[in-house]
């Protein structure tokens, strides 16, 4: 039994924790599911692997009984983005430090699953082996062996903070911020193609949008009780599901995201027709960094972005 | 049983060209959707499944049902020609059908001439099913649950298999029979033709997982609609609609007025039981607050409710909705998880 599946057990069986949310087994080889672990059985079915691209924030808010009615404390198995979530929470009043128990664990990234599609020309996986730095992908006809870097996510390769540095508990020990090369690499290459091409990318991408509105709602930042695509008295937005309409969404769910994108890339694998939903998060993201030199979720007594003033903030969107 | 050579499959699609709107799987940035093609080149053979189901060729995620303007309200031109849809998986082919018990022949009703869909029923009535075997089932299919299988012809109009050099062919329906004798470049099979075909369909069954048996699902599903299950059932999902849009079967809907002083339009456009808007009435109330009651009524509807009113499951184990979902509900492992179900007798 691993570290982390004891430690689970014993907060279940002395009661300091009566849920504890983690990730178990999926039922493809490439794929975790979140679990609700209430008992010392369950525990023992608890994974921390590079499948566990979830991020299990998520459900603090997103079912508003579970915090505080249904469970006083609740216990998360976090990798730093999730903990990050949790920090943006505290940040903005939707959850109390006090009713969470996290519990780090050492993250070295998670598997993106369009990357393994195009690895695969998108033959399915079978069986999947992860052997120190190298993962092999069986499927009926084929087997690769590759570097697990290859295949993590981009938002994993860009990351300065894989451990949490918001924890209870931690499993091994914690790295502070890591070194990253070309954090916002992806927006300053995209940056640099002309309004036409950008414009082009952007129309195509999310003409392809079905609505299914899978990213906002594995998004952990995403938790308003009536999003503004669901409003019909004033209708924000056309519920059809052509091109305006979709740029419309999405467009306005990046600005509502700014200085709150933990860059989990909970979105992007979510996406069921992998939409390229990262470039304009990590635009905002890149902004809000270089004009209030804000990330979120880093700074649990700091106050949100959006929720505060500095005197000496650049203004040169307002004066020119 | 007919087959023509593979090199004839641009004739084929030719062919059908003058009767039918040809729609094949298409490629659309990495996924692989059907779309109406123009050329056999258009077609994309690399996947099984597309990603989203074919039954938006007769009912569109979103669907003018009319315009309206000063002059009065104007119905959309209908399609010119019926579709021909190739490249249709078994599991697609029988929810089309299902489909069409909905929008069209809705015979459990006591006034069944009132649900009658016309928008449904011009795209649909002449159509063309052409299913190909699946030579290379997924580990998400599970069509066998439902008395299917890779090779099932059931509800095609011709049922085609890829062979090493040949395209084999059935007629089922008589329309089916009538197009296949009108192409000049069929032959008929001989013995080693269906040896071949044997073969395939013996290796592509091999690759099955073995059927849950489903023979308890809906009566088992009647009694435990109050169940504490569904409370372990429902928990991880996150209500989006990821499972209902992918789904060849789901045919909820919405309609919505979009307008702008005295010009608008009414559409139709798809819906889901999985979105919290979805029940929630003018008052405020929402009669599926939250999750839980969400996953059950997906569940209740597709192995339960539609049994009542049709006589057979609202799902054809195509799998997509396992591939799709964000937070792996299986689909699959909830069946098994409420087969296996013990129902703890209530105090009363």
């Amino acid at each position: 039994m691993t570290e982390l599946q004891n430690k689970i057990k014993e907060l279940i069986s002395n009661k300091t924790l009566d849920l504890v949310i983690g990730w178990g087994n999926g039922s493809m080889p490439l794929v975790s599911t979140p679990m609700f672990i209430k008992s010392e059985a369950d525990a023992e079915k608890v994974i921390f692997d590079p499948t566990c691209r979830n991020n299990l924030a998520t459900y603090l808010t997103k079912d508003k009984r579970r915090l505080g009615k249904d469970y006083e404390k609740i216990g998360i198995v976090v990798k730093g983005c999730d903990a990050r979530s949790v920090v943006l929470y505290v940040t903005e009043n939707q959850v109390r430090r006090d009713q969470v128990f996290l519990i780090g664990v050492p993250c070295h990234g998670v598997i993106e699953k369009k990357k393994i599609f195009d690895l695969t020309e998108g033959r399915e996986v079978l069986e999947k082996k992860i052997i120190g730095e190298k993962i092999t992908l069986k499927g009926r006809e084929f087997e690769i062996t590759v570097p697990l870097h290859d295949v993590l996510s981009d938002s994993c390769l860009g990351c300065r903070y894989p451990d949490a540095r918001e924890f209870d508990l931690f499993i091994g020990e914690p790295r502070d911020e890591v070194e990253v090369k070309g954090e916002f690499k992806v927006v300053d290459d995209f940056e640099a193609k002309s309004s036409e091409e950008r414009w082009d990318y952007i129309k195509d991408e999310y003409s392809r949008c079905i609505r299914c509105y899978a990213c906002r709602n594995v998004c952990p930042s995403c938790y308003c009780n009536e999003c503004f695509v669901d409003q019909n008295d004033p209708q924000w937005i056309g519920k059809t599901p052509e091109v305006t309409d979709n740029i419309i969404f999405h467009l306005i769910r990046n600005l509502h995201l700014a200085g709150r994108c933990v860059d989990c890339g909970a979105c992007v694998s979510a996406c069921p027709v992998n939409l390229n939903l990262r470039i304009m998060n990590k635009k905002v993201e890149k902004e809000m960094k270089e004009r209030f030199d804000y990330t979120a979720g880093l700074d649990i007594n700091e106050k949100p972005a959006m929720a505060t003033y500095c005197e000496n903030e650049k203004q040169d969107f307002i004066m020119g | 049983m007919y087959k023509f050579k593979r090199i004839y499959l641009p004739e084929f699609i030719e062919y059908l060209q003058k009767t039918y709107f040809v729609f094949a799987p298409v490629k659309s940035g990495t996924e692989t959707e059907f779309k109406q093609i123009t050329s056999f080149t258009e077609i994309d053979q690399s996947r099984l499944n597309t990603t989203i189901s074919p039954k938006e060729i007769f009912f569109p995620r979103s669907e003018v049902l009319f315009t309206y303007d000063e002059d009065g309200i104007k119905t959309p031109p209908k399609r010119e020609k019926p579709a021909a849809l190739w490249g249709m998986r078994a599991c697609d082919t029988r929810s089309m059908r299902i489909l069409n018990d909905v929008f069209a022949n809705a015979h459990q009703m006591p006034e069944k001439d009132m649900f009658k869909d016309p928008y449904w029923i011009d795209k649909y009535k002449d159509c063309l099913l052409i299913t190909e075997a699946c030579l290379n089932p997924l580990s998400t299919c599970f069509c066998n649950w439902f008395s299917s299988g890779p090779f099932d012809e059931t509800g095609s109009d011709i049922f085609v298999v890829k062979g090493e050099v040949d395209y084999y062919l059935k007629g089922i329906t008589p329309k089916g029979k009538e197009v296949l004798a009108g192409f000049e470049k069929t032959e008929k099979t001989i013995a080693k033709d269906e040896e071949e075909l044997k073969v395939l369909q013996s290796i592509a069954d091999s690759y099955m997982n073995p059927p849950t048996d489903l023979g308890d699902l809906k009566d088992k599903l009647g009694k435990i609609w109050d169940d504490p299950l569904w409370d372990e059932i429902g928990a991880k999902c996150i209500n989006c609609g990821a499972c209902a849009y992918v789904c060849p079967t789901c045919h909820c809907f919405d309609v919505s007025d979009e307008g702008k002083g005295n010009k608008g339009k009414r559409v139709r456009l798809w819906d889901a039981c999985m979105f919290q808007l979805f029940t929630k009435e003018a008052s405020g109330h929402n009669p599926r607050s939250n999750s839980i009651h969400r996953v059950r009524q997906r569940i209740m509807h597709k192995y339960n409710y539609f049994v009542d009113n049709y006589q057979k499951f609202l799902c054809t184990g195509c799998g997509r909705c396992v591939t799709v979902c964000p937070v792996n509900m299986d689909i699959r492992e909830i069946i098994k998880q409420i087969l296996d179900h013990k129902i703890e007798k209530k105090d009363k």
